[in-house]
């Protein structure tokens, strides 16, 4: 897994109280929500105010595709890696 | 004003004695996604209210609680006031239904829920409320009253109204059936015993020993239990 990818989990345990979870329970290409990890919708507010404070990226619910952005470890690090070199 | 019910059970965490279940045996039925959510006051109150419950049933439930989670919501003004983002997840967990909703869901109780936040009159408030359930029909209500000691923010002093202890009690009342009668009045003598987290010790004694009436005095009125 990618350095991103595996700061990201991190960022998805220590801010979702998920101290009984590793990196390495976190499979990138599996569902966060519902499915797979079994995240919820609150998780989804905290992960973005997270994401937004950690590496300055904003997900727009009006202008983003959230579902998709959210979908797994996988898509999310592609969407802050894509959004950050647009900025860079 | 008198009202004549039965307490089918109650229960009081933390423990009066070491006889029960612990915490974590308590807590064991609940998924990991769904404890995670649980505060310090939250798993009190889920503490207290499980050993009055059956697995699978559903109860109107009737939860009062004077501060409930107001550290939480002060931790989160500080953070506004620092020129921080507050945590979506804190916010949820911090208005007054949130223990009441996390025990919704955890125990899939989908019928009536009501969360007091009483002010002088105290305990009284929510056995008004659930002895006016039982007279609309519904065969039990559970009450649980809980609260954990106020921010030192705020003056609790002289105003009575904070214990210096985290505590829940959860009764268990019908119009009929086993357990013990009771009659709950109001009385014109006042006084003041102070608020929820000062009377719940009283209630507690009240029910753990063979005393055989508890009157609290508050400034506008007396609420009196009295055992048939």
């Amino acid at each position: 897994m990618s350095n991103m990818e595996k700061e990201l989990k991190q960022l998805i345990i220590d801010c979702l109280d998920l101290e009984d979870l590793t990196i390495e329970d976190i499979n990138s290409q599996e569902a966060l929500f519902n499915e797979g990890l079994g995240l919820d919708s609150i998780d989804a507010l905290e992960l973005g105010l997270a994401i937004r404070k950690k590496y300055n990226v904003r997900i727009d619910a009006d202008k983003d595709d959230v579902v998709n952005i959210f979908a797994s470890v996988a898509t999310l690090t592609q969407f802050i890696e894509s959004e950050q070199m647009g900025k860079a | 004003m008198q009202q004549d019910f039965i307490l089918n059970q109650w229960s009081v965490w933390p423990p009066l004695d070491d006889s029960g279940l612990t915490e974590a045996e308590l807590l064991a039925f609940m998924p990991k996604m769904l404890k995670r959510r649980l505060s310090p006051l939250a798993k009190t109150v889920f503490c207290a209210a499980a050993p009055c419950l059956k697995k699978g049933e559903e109860i109107p439930t009737v939860f009062s609680s004077t501060h409930g989670e107001l550290a939480k919501s002060f931790a989160m003004m500080e953070m506004i006031e620092a020129g921080e983002d507050i945590s979506p997840t804190a916010f949820s967990l911090s208005v007054h239904n949130a223990i009441a909703g996390l025990f919704s869901i955890a125990y899939k109780n989908k019928v009536q829920s009501t969360v007091v936040a009483p002010g002088e009159e105290g305990v009284a408030a929510a056995f008004i409320e659930a002895i006016g359930l039982l007279a609309e029909g519904e065969k039990e209500v559970l009450i649980v009253l809980y609260d954990e000691p106020l921010v030192d923010f705020y003056p609790a002093e002289p105003f009575k109204l904070s214990a210096n202890q985290r505590c829940a009690v959860a009764l268990k009342i019908s119009k009929t059936g086993e357990g013990i009668p009771l009659r709950f009045s109001c009385q014109s003598e006042t006084g003041n015993d102070g608020e929820q987290p000062l009377q719940v010790p009283l209630l507690i004694k009240f029910l753990s020993t063979a005393q055989a009436c508890l009157k609290i005095l508050t400034p506008r009125h007396s609420w009196q239990w009295e055992k048939q």
